[in-house]
């Protein structure tokens, strides 16, 4: 009988062979002594090379060493770890002091009492076209983030920037930065009393917080309710949803409220954004005002100009020099006092009510804006023309520089509800836990790093959302870099027209923004897991 | 977060001390619980061995501490699907070496890491030629030389000798893993000897 090859017997020694192609060779072994020379040979063979194998290579050999090395693996997480705790602890450690949670809980959409502020805010914003602000707002600054992000990453690549050093960079710039002495107080009810004095700057957490004696720094005030009787000699820095001014402050006052009452005195300017301004007739500002608000009622006296962009806005007290305003109606009744111009930027002529008692020293400057549509002007459309190119731009470099990503986003929105309601959750928490992280001097970085995060999320939504639309619409896979940005140019397309049919269209951006920050959110959750808890 | 403590928990010395002389069913048991303590003592126990078929399989110290560290961090969860019809090492083996062959594919941008040539079956042999098989040309102090013979193989000879005489994979498996006909593998795996052979009688001389 024929003898075997050398690749059959080799088979027959890994035991790989056919049970009687097997059983053959065996029969055939015994009566060929070349063959089976050959078998025991090459079963030799295997055994060297098992023990060859399993005879670690000598850098395997000491396991203490292994796990150190490995560690130069995961040492930029560990870097980042190290970061994102040492920020969480001082942070934590401030918050805790200051459970400025509870004195914001005000702007928590998951409390009651959130909730009626964000709707009540939502539909303020949306009857105001707050929606398209916010959008606009955040496409420059967004804009601007991702191209400086972008020319970022793109650089750092080609320095190849070690990563563990650009965060402990990071984590040391933030350790590094000076925290400036302040007296912290926290509690249900913060009171400075009426004999009390605080020589420093004092930043109060509370649900309501008062101030009766003196503080002789800057305030500041995170609170449902603050209450300024005594005086403050710094600035007044208010996060509270109404704050009352009726003692004295002799800074200025910066107020992001939902209202501000002022009837005692003000030594420098108002800023601030709140829905409800009023300057009460005792109310004395010794500066001017700049502030953008739903509704402003100046009884009181100004001494130098204000300017003042509100829905509504009403004058009865005196105003030292210029009056300007924009926005949609101006009433000025008998017993205001302009020292200055009046200049106002209305819809309609009817819009501004001087009554006859009304004296203004400076000229009156009415101007109505004839919103011929926007569509008749061509510079409208070069301007979404830009627009749509330079957001075809982002989603081609966004596909180039992170492809899963962006494949990825696309892909959640279409969850739908899922996407839709954490965006929601994302949309109105973001802000909070940005301005949480700006309380403190070391979370400012951590804060502004939000900041930007969130504006080009919410610039990138449209891109996301656009692409998958588009994919919807053209029923395409989307797996191929061309389809996703044809896909892209068609959902924006869609987008932008939807988006100026009235009402219908702000409802279709604030859709639009929360599905994209929501397809963000859980991407982002989704890509950051398998790195954490793989 | 668990795993970030297991990772780097496991290594300890002095981690799961109590856990030394438990017998394997009850450490696996108790990891199935995510234990993180049994999970270290898996770790303690088979870390060499599994970093030994990474180091084999991939071609750098780095990657295979990569995958090998994937291989645990993924342990977590991948314990809950054996079933005991293998034995564990046999079994995380297996998983260890699925790991490298998919980083291998990542490496290639999601593309095969061994393609089939045509023909590729067919053995080109000298028709019972003098066999010099490794056996009887090695002396058993010089494993050494294998292994580095073995690292100098292209990879297409290498993973399929590794599987088979590292992991001691059957050649189904190993045509499974690595996506070929098993045909294709056993050409592979004779290749990778008679290759090897060359290469050591190369060196002897």
């Amino acid at each position: 009988m024929e003898c075997y090859s050398e690749q059959m017997c080799s088979i027959f020694v890994d035991g790989e062979l056919a049970v009687d192609e097997a059983r053959r060779l065996r029969d055939h072994l015994a009566t060929c002594q070349r063959c089976r020379e050959l078998v025991d040979a090459l079963r030799a063979e295997n055994r060297v090379l098992g023990e060859s194998l399993h005879e670690l290579p000598e850098e395997a050999a000491d396991p203490v060493g292994f796990p150190r090395l490995r560690l130069s693996r995961v040492w930029g997480d560990l870097a980042a770890l190290a970061a994102v705790l040492a920020l969480v602890s001082v942070f934590s450690a401030w918050v805790d002091k200051l459970r400025i949670p509870e004195a914001l809980e005000w702007l928590n959409p998951f409390s009651a009492d959130g909730l009626t502020n964000l709707i009540f805010n939502l539909s303020y914003y949306f009857a105001h076209g707050g929606t398209a602000m916010l959008a606009d707002y955040a496409a420059v600054v967004g804009g601007l983030f991702l191209l400086l992000g972008g020319g970022g990453l793109l650089l750092g690549r080609r320095w190849r920037l070690h990563q563990p050093g650009l965060y402990l960079l990071i984590v040391l710039l933030t350790l590094s930065l000076p925290s400036f002495a302040l007296e912290r107080r926290h509690a249900e009810f913060v009171t400075v009393a009426a004999n009390e004095t605080v020589d420093d700057t004092l930043l109060a957490a509370g649900n309501t917080v008062r101030v009766e004696g003196v503080v002789n720094g800057d305030l500041l005030a995170f609170a449902r309710t603050l209450e300024v009787r005594g005086s403050v000699k710094g600035d007044l820095v208010s996060f509270a949803k109404r704050t009352v001014v009726s003692g004295t402050v002799e800074g200025r006052i910066y107020n992001f409220s939902q209202s501000l009452d002022l009837d005692g005195e003000l030594g420098h300017s108002i800023y601030g954004w709140v829905q409800s301004l009023r300057v009460d007739n005792r109310g004395h500002v010794g500066d001017g005002i700049l502030v953008g608000a739903g509704d402003i009622s100046l009884e009181g006296e100004v001494k130098r100009s204000a300017t003042i962009f509100a829905g509504n806005a009403d004058v009865s007290g005196t105003i030292g020099r210029d009056l300007t305003m924009a926005g949609g109606s101006l009433t000025l009744t008998n017993t205001a006092r302009v020292g200055g111009n009046l200049s106002a930027r209305v819809r309609h002529m009817k819009d501004v009510n001087i009554a006859d008692g009304a004296s203004i020293a400076g000229k009156r400057d009415i101007q109505v804006r004839v919103r011929k549509s926007q569509f008749t002007r061509p510079r409208f459309y070069l301007h979404q023309a830009v627009w749509l190119a330079a957001a075809m731009l982002v989603g081609w470099l966004g596909l180039a520089l992170f492809p899963g990503f962006f494949q990825g986003c696309t892909q959640a929105v279409g969850a739908g509800w899922r996407s839709l309601g954490l965006g929601v959750g994302v949309l109105a928490g973001a802000p909070v836990a940005i301005v949480v992280a700006a309380v403190t001097l070391v979370g400012i970085p951590v804060s502004l790093m939000l900041l930007a995060l969130y504006l080009a999320a919410i610039y990138l939504a449209k891109i996301w959302v656009g692409a998958f639309l588009g994919r919807m619409l053209l029923k395409r896979s989307g797996a191929t870099r061309r389809d996703w940005l044809l896909g892209l140019l068609v959902g924006l397309l869609v987008l932008t027209i939807v988006g100026f049919i009235p009402y219908l269209g702000g409802l279709v951006r604030l859709a639009m923004v929360c599905l994209g920050l929501g397809a963000f959110a859980w991407q982002l959750h989704r890509s950051l897991r398998p790195a954490i808890a793989a | 977060m668990d795993a970030e403590n297991n990772r780097a928990k496991g290594p300890q010395p002095h981690e799961g001390q109590q856990m030394e002389g438990l017998d394997l069913e009850s450490v696996i048991e108790r990891a199935r619980g995510h234990d993180a303590e049994a999970l270290g003592e898996i770790y303690r126990r088979y870390v060499r061995r599994v970093f030994g078929l990474c180091r084999y399989m991939l071609d750098s110290r780095e990657r295979a501490e990569d995958a090998t560290s994937e291989v645990f961090l993924k342990l977590q969860r991948s314990i809950e699907s054996y079933d005991g019809s293998i034995p564990f090492p046999s079994w995380l083996l297996r998983v260890a070496g699925n790991q490298c062959i998919d980083a291998l594919r990542r490496q290639r941008r999601g593309r095969q890491v061994i393609v089939e040539v045509e023909h590729g079956a067919t053995v080109v042999e000298a028709a019972s030629a003098e066999p010099s098989p490794l056996g009887a040309v090695m002396g058993k102090e010089e494993t050494a030389q294998v292994r580095d013979a073995i690292a100098g193989l292209p990879e297409n000879y290498r993973l399929p000798l590794v599987l088979r005489y590292y992991s001691e994979l059957s050649y189904d498996e190993i045509a499974q893993q690595l996506d070929l006909r098993r045909n294709y593998v056993a050409a592979l795996i004779f290749r990778a000897k008679q290759e090897l052979r060359r290469k050591l009688a190369h060196r002897n001389k």
